[in-house]
């Protein structure tokens, strides 16, 4: 099992009911696993669909625990300073379950010269703003993420919150950036 | 037509349907002709009611009552993106209406774009069912006909400057409206009419 295969099964797993992402090249793969185990193909099933912006994705799967079913969203870690206000105003304010998983960028493995300013704080500041969050790396298994990603999910639903979980995949089997 | 009049039509008109209302001077005045556990005030997430309208939307049987928005221009122009969003998955059962004051009526009336930019074309091209009104009963057809509609339906109402005055300010606890809103669903619609 590929550690994107992982995450997408955890994701099911959790009991997510629906999944909305905003692109990144890190995150294709776990797209790709949930779309193709939904049925669907070239980025769209049932219950998974794009989104154009990280905060419209907390207002969106935010939305759907007020139905009593479980939101995901799949985005990169640089969008949750556009989905902050978003994040904390609704699902955190209204205590609403919603899974959220985010590929980071900005440490080992990154190209990119800039992108550690927003990146490498994330975590720092959502723990300020309340939204718990589990780090995943490269020491441990497919098994393991998916496992995780699964729990963070029903820690969502056990404490009416969001919940994040950040895994990097560098040195792993995926792509960074 | 005055916004605190097209509110109280619109609480007549939505007694049925899951509401989600923009923040600040609109939600207070929605309260004010009509507190109902079928409301869903938003207190301060500016620019999310379409996103949130969409998410109830599809996660609610195509069948059931459309998940009907309540929205400002400045609220709307915070995140046009809704209306891209909002055309692009196309629930069947998803009607937002528009009051266009064109101002931020809650922050000092300064100037929103909606003066220069049509709003209702910028829904259009994204894919909704639009139309227009500037009186109550304008807009009561107007809401009618849409309802008739499949798909994203927008309803564009032109509306007066100017808060109501003498109308409180909304202290309520967001985790509160959580709770009557979802006992709400949950007591209105019987499980089969709910998609997830």
């Amino acid at each position: 099992m590929s550690y994107a295969a992982a995450v997408a099964e955890g994701i099911w797993a959790a009991g997510a009911t629906r999944v909305g992402y905003v692109p990144s090249v890190t995150v294709a793969p776990i797209i790709g696993a949930l779309v193709a185990t939904d049925g669907g193909a070239d980025g769209i099933s049932p219950r998974v669909t794009p989104l154009s912006r990280e905060e419209e994705a907390m207002g969106v799967l935010g939305a759907v625990a007020l139905t009593g079913g479980l939101g995901a969203v799949v985005m990169q870690d640089n969008g949750f300073g556009n989905a902050l206000t978003a994040l904390t105003t609704f699902p955190l304010a209204y205590h609403l379950p919603l899974l959220v998983f985010a590929n980071t960028r900005g440490s080992l493995g990154e190209y990119n010269s800039m992108i550690h300013a927003i990146s490498q704080p994330v975590p720092a500041i959502l723990r300020a703003v309340g939204v718990p969050v589990i780090e995943l790396d490269r020491r441990s298994g497919a098994e393991d993420w998916r496992d995780t990603v699964r729990e963070a999910g029903v820690l969502a639903v056990m404490t009416y919150r969001p919940v994040v979980v950040l895994g990097s995949f560098w040195n792993t089997d995926g792509k960074v950036a | 037509m005055r916004r605190i009049d097209a509110l109280d039509a619109l609480a007549r008109l939505t007694d049925r349907h899951p509401v989600v209302v923009t923040c600040a001077a609109t939600s207070r005045e929605l309260a004010a002709v009509k507190d109902s556990d079928n409301h869903l005030y938003l207190l301060d997430a500016m620019g999310l009611v379409g996103s949130v309208a969409t998410g109830l939307a599809l996660s609610l049987a195509p069948a059931a009552p459309k998940v009907v928005g309540i929205e400002g221009d400045g609220s709307l122009l915070m995140n046009p993106n809704v209306l891209a969003t909002g055309g692009y998955l196309a629930p069947a059962n998803l009607l937002l209406v528009l009051l266009d004051n064109g101002v931020y009526g809650s922050t000092g009336a300064l100037p929103t774009y909606s003066a220069k930019i049509d709003l209702e074309r910028l829904a259009a091209a994204a894919g909704w069912t639009t139309r227009t009104a500037d009186t109550v009963a304008g807009m009561t057809a107007a809401f009618a006909e849409l309802l008739a509609v499949p798909g994203p339906g927008f309803l564009y109402a032109r509306i007066e400057p100017g808060n109501a005055q003498g109308v409180a300010k909304l202290l309520i606890d967001p985790v509160s409206i959580t709770g009557r809103f979802t006992r709400w669903l949950r007591e209105t619609y019987p499980a089969a009419e709910v998609a997830a």
